[in-house]
């Protein structure tokens, strides 16, 4: 066993104002060109345990570390930043909060010009960085009119410029779409430093991985070795903690269920579709399609919506209906127009007279309570949403505004989001998830027939990602009409009943799931890849015909 | 070798003929090291490749004595000249402020005009409109005065880059390089805030917030002040990750001089400057600010 790179013992992070230590003691190591994937539920602590490999914590944000972590020998505790900065790279989640200069080249240039490194070896490593995650044309350019995809290999550029001996990154594909963060990890997986990843998203980075840590939820380590292991013997153990799973080890799961046993552990959604293929025979797929919406009637009604930002038309020409009770997926890269549509959809930014119909009213001649009435809007952010100082003042607001007293409604709805102990609290101290679920509940609190939500499981672990979405299936089931903006086509294949597909601010299919999804000529005229499991039943249609049409999870059963 | 010939290449098409590589750095020879190229002669006009801080040197003699000034002849000799040299060194084309300039000076001195002080228009003849001569020149002096202003701040601002600025202000005047930069990156975050504001605007509209102009905004400071901090301590934690402040100075890539171009850059338009004033003067046109009285 060679020296470890990163050494954490008995590591706990406790903020400045807050009460609790973060983390319970973690115990990891990194060696020298390991690729470690960090895995745990929602504010397990494995962030804080981030920060505090090149000693940002305790150095720069005020906080307390309990524990000792050393890199390459050097005690974080005792050596400044600036020293671990040559040694350990750091990419953020957000692209935006990570550039401090005007121009691509200057960004990449900025750690070495602060390790005073002579002009000349600045520029060469800042070309060599630049070349080695594919922007060696755009040195000249403002990040600013890079894509998010671009800025966050922008971000590893600038890390990997340091040559760092160890990388680690923090949700770097979070606000990315799958294209771009697909994109990200080809660049990624060619490092020959030791990599700490923290991830949602596995499917296209798993294969790269040595070795997996899973924290639970009071933030120690429940297990810790390599990805087949965690995620074939010992996969009911990891599943147990809530993280998310590959989806190749979801479906295994699921086969597992039904009796179908793999003779080998599939990591990728490609060693599935293999996996699969190397047996005689399989199970009928279930196949249930979902029972269609219950009523003809039309929920919104798009007429040739254009939208223009600016010199920038970010909808062209749009027209769908959306039947009353569908579950309605809108999907296509950043920058589709995907936001601009579902905004336009519940009269957020008020569309052109007679474009949008929300159950044959004009959104555009509706005052902002009528239209509220009608639809329900979830921003992708839940903080931007809050208007009082506490959560039952929250939900109560929205019926103040039309003069009905607050009182039985608001504690209902409490109870129904879990949220009742808190009532008293201030809105903005709530937990990821519990915004998130207030935020849906004041959208429902006028009991509105339409619910809008952009990209509503953004940044949660797979079980509050789960619990939100059994929550829209009540409300669908219960008549309401969804519409979601989404990224993970997966997700998508899952729950919704229609897709609309977009790109460059076009529709480009509007259709049932199945159709839109199985199509990959469609995806990737748009820009997208078809989700996981289609990937996987790629591999069956010689094989096993009948599992060619393999697109949700929930097929296998 | 691919790597090095780029390096060269963004070098020369992001460096201009004033950044100079500092001597030292580049001359801890790293072995084989490919010599910069000979630069192509650059196509920027001449004040863009001054130094920031020259053009603010040149241009601000004259922008203190103009506010003293009370004439129309002496601000309107300096708007000229200096639009004169913005045009001819600057590279700035005028296009539709060829049309705009004299209906702007036609509009001003009229609205100056009505609010001149009665001891400059009295026992001056009426010319137009019911307004005297000595209220039209106060109005086209005042107006003056100001597209004077503007045309020497646009003077000293041309062809200047935000990070141009910051770098001449901390090697030349040796502003600390952490202040510098760290505005500049505070910069960068005026358009994201903007953006964010209009969700948040979008978001508080759509929950049917009510209440007047000052609790409504009252309402929005809050979610915007969150993200906000939220977003300076992000860009902070990434600049202290990539070590700024580990030292008290930092690698200058390009190395912003203040040479001979520069001193006779600045000589020249205090000449210019003093000229100009002893001309008016000479010609017996000078008036300057005698009292603070209208």
């Amino acid at each position: 066993m060679t020296q470890a790179l990163v050494e954490a013992t008995g590591v706990r992070v406790r903020y400045d104002g807050g009460p609790d230590w973060v983390g319970a003691g973690v115990d990891l190591t990194v060696a020298p060109g390991e690729f470690v994937l960090l895995l745990g539920p929602s504010g397990c602590g494995k962030s804080s345990l981030s920060l505090t490999v090149n000693g940002l914590v305790p150095h720069s944000v005020p906080a307390e570390l309990d524990g000792v972590v050393t890199v390459a020998g050097l005690d974080t505790r005792t050596t400044p930043v600036a020293t671990l900065a040559g040694r350990v790279g750091m990419v953020f989640q957000d692209p935006d909060a990570q550039v401090v200069t005007g121009s691509v080249l200057d960004e990449v240039c900025f750690a070495l010009e602060n390790l005073l490194l002579p002009a000349v070896e600045v520029e060469r490593r800042a070309a060599e960085a630049l070349e080695q995650v594919g922007l060696a044309g755009r040195a000249g350019d403002d990040p600013a009119t890079l894509s998010g995809g671009g800025r966050q290999r922008l971000a590893l550029a600038c890390a990997l410029a340091m040559r760092p001996e160890v990388l680690v990154l923090d949700e770097p594909t979070a606000n990315l779409d799958p294209v771009a963060a697909y994109e990200l990890y080809r660049h990624l997986v060619q490092v020959d430093a030791a990599v700490l990843l923290i991830e949602h998203n596995l499917d296209d980075v798993i294969a790269h991985v040595d070795r997996v840590v899973v924290l639970d939820a009071a933030g120690s380590v429940r297990l810790s070795g390599p990805p087949l292991e965690v995620f074939g013997a010992r996969v009911e153990e990891t599943a147990a903690t809530g993280v998310w799973l590959p989806t190749a080890a979801l479906a295994a799961r699921r086969l597992a269920a039904v009796g179908v046993e793999l003779d080998t552990t599939a990591l990728t959604p490609e060693e599935l579709g293999a996996a699969l293929a190397a047996r005689c025979s399989l199970p009928p797929l279930a196949s249930v399609p979902r029972p269609a919406p219950p009523s003809q009637a039309t929920a919104i009604a798009v007429r040739e919506l254009t939208v223009r930002h600016g010199e920038r038309t970010a909808l062209r020409d749009v027209s769908l209906d959306v039947p009353a009770g569908d579950f309605l997926a809108i999907v296509g890269v950043n920058g589709a127009g995907k936001s601009t549509l579902a905004q336009a959809m519940a009269g957020v930014r008020t569309p052109p007279r007679g474009a949008v119909r929300i159950g044959g009213k004009d959104v555009a001649a509706l005052a902002a309570r009528e239209l509220s009435d009608l639809v329900g809007f979830v921003f992708q952010n839940p903080e931007h949403q809050f208007v009082t100082g506490s959560v039952a003042d929250e939900l109560a607001h929205g019926l103040r505004v039309r003069g009905i007293t607050a009182g039985e409604r608001v504690s209902r709805l409490l109870e129904r989001f879990d949220l009742a102990r808190h009532r008293d609290a201030n809105p903005f101290t709530l937990s990821h998830g519990e915004k998130r679920r207030l935020s849906v509940a004041t959208a429902l609190i006028c009991e509105p027939h339409v619910l809008v939500l952009d990209e509503p499981t953004f940044g949660q672990d797979r079980s509050r990602a789960a619990e939100l979405l059994d929550l829209l299936l009540t409300l669908n089931d219960e008549g309401r009409t969804v519409v979601i903006v989404t990224q993970d086509l997966q997700l998508v294949a899952e729950h919704a009943r229609h897709v609309a597909l977009l790109a460059g601010g076009r529709l480009v299919a509007h259709g049932a799931v199945e159709r839109v999804l199985r199509d990959d000529a469609l995806l990737e005229e748009a820009g997208l890849r078809p989700p996981p499991l289609r990937r996987a039943a790629a591999l069956l249609a010689h094989r096993h015909p009948h599992w060619a049409g393999l697109t949700r999870l929930g097929d296998i059963a | 070798m691919t790597v090095r010939d780029s390096a060269a290449e963004q070098h020369q098409r992001l460096e201009e003929p004033r950044h100079e590589r500092p001597e030292s750095g580049a001359g801890q020879a790293l072995p084989g090291r490919v010599e910069p190229p000979v630069r192509r002669p650059s196509r920027r006009a001449f004040l863009a490749r001054l130094n920031p801080l020259a053009k603010i040197a040149a241009t601000l003699p004259a922008m203190l004595f103009l506010l003293l000034v009370r004439d129309p002849w002496t601000p309107g000799l300096f708007a000229v000249a200096a639009v004169a040299l913005a045009w001819a060194a600057g590279g700035v084309r005028p296009r539709w402020s060829l049309i705009v300039i004299p209906a702007a000076l036609a509009w001003f001195t009229l609205l100056f005009a009505l609010l001149a002080a009665e001891h400059v228009t009295a026992g001056t003849p009426v010319v137009v409109l019911g307004l005297r001569a000595g209220a039209l020149e106060y109005g086209l002096a005042t107006t003056l005065r100001m597209l004077a202003l503007l045309s020497l701040a646009l003077l000293g601002g041309v062809g200047t880059t935000g990070p141009d600025l910051v770098r001449a202000l901390v090697q030349n005047l040796r502003v600390p390089y952490r202040f510098a930069y760290g505005a500049l990156a505070a910069l960068r975050f005026v358009p994201r805030f903007r953006h964010e504001l209009e969700v948040i605007t979008a978001a508080h509209r759509v929950r049917g917030v009510t209440g007047g102009r000052v609790r409504r905004t009252g309402r929005m400071l809050i979610p915007l002040q969150a993200s906000a901090i939220r977003h300076a301590e992000r860009v902070s934690l990434a600049m202290d990750a990539r070590a700024f402040g580990a030292h008290p100075t930092r690698t200058e890539r390009h190395r912003l001089r203040f040479g001979r171009a520069e001193v006779w850059f600045v000589t020249a338009c205090w000449a210019v400057s003093v000229l100009l004033a002893v001309a008016v003067a000479l010609s017996g046109q000078l008036r300057l600010l005698t009292s603070f009285h209208w």
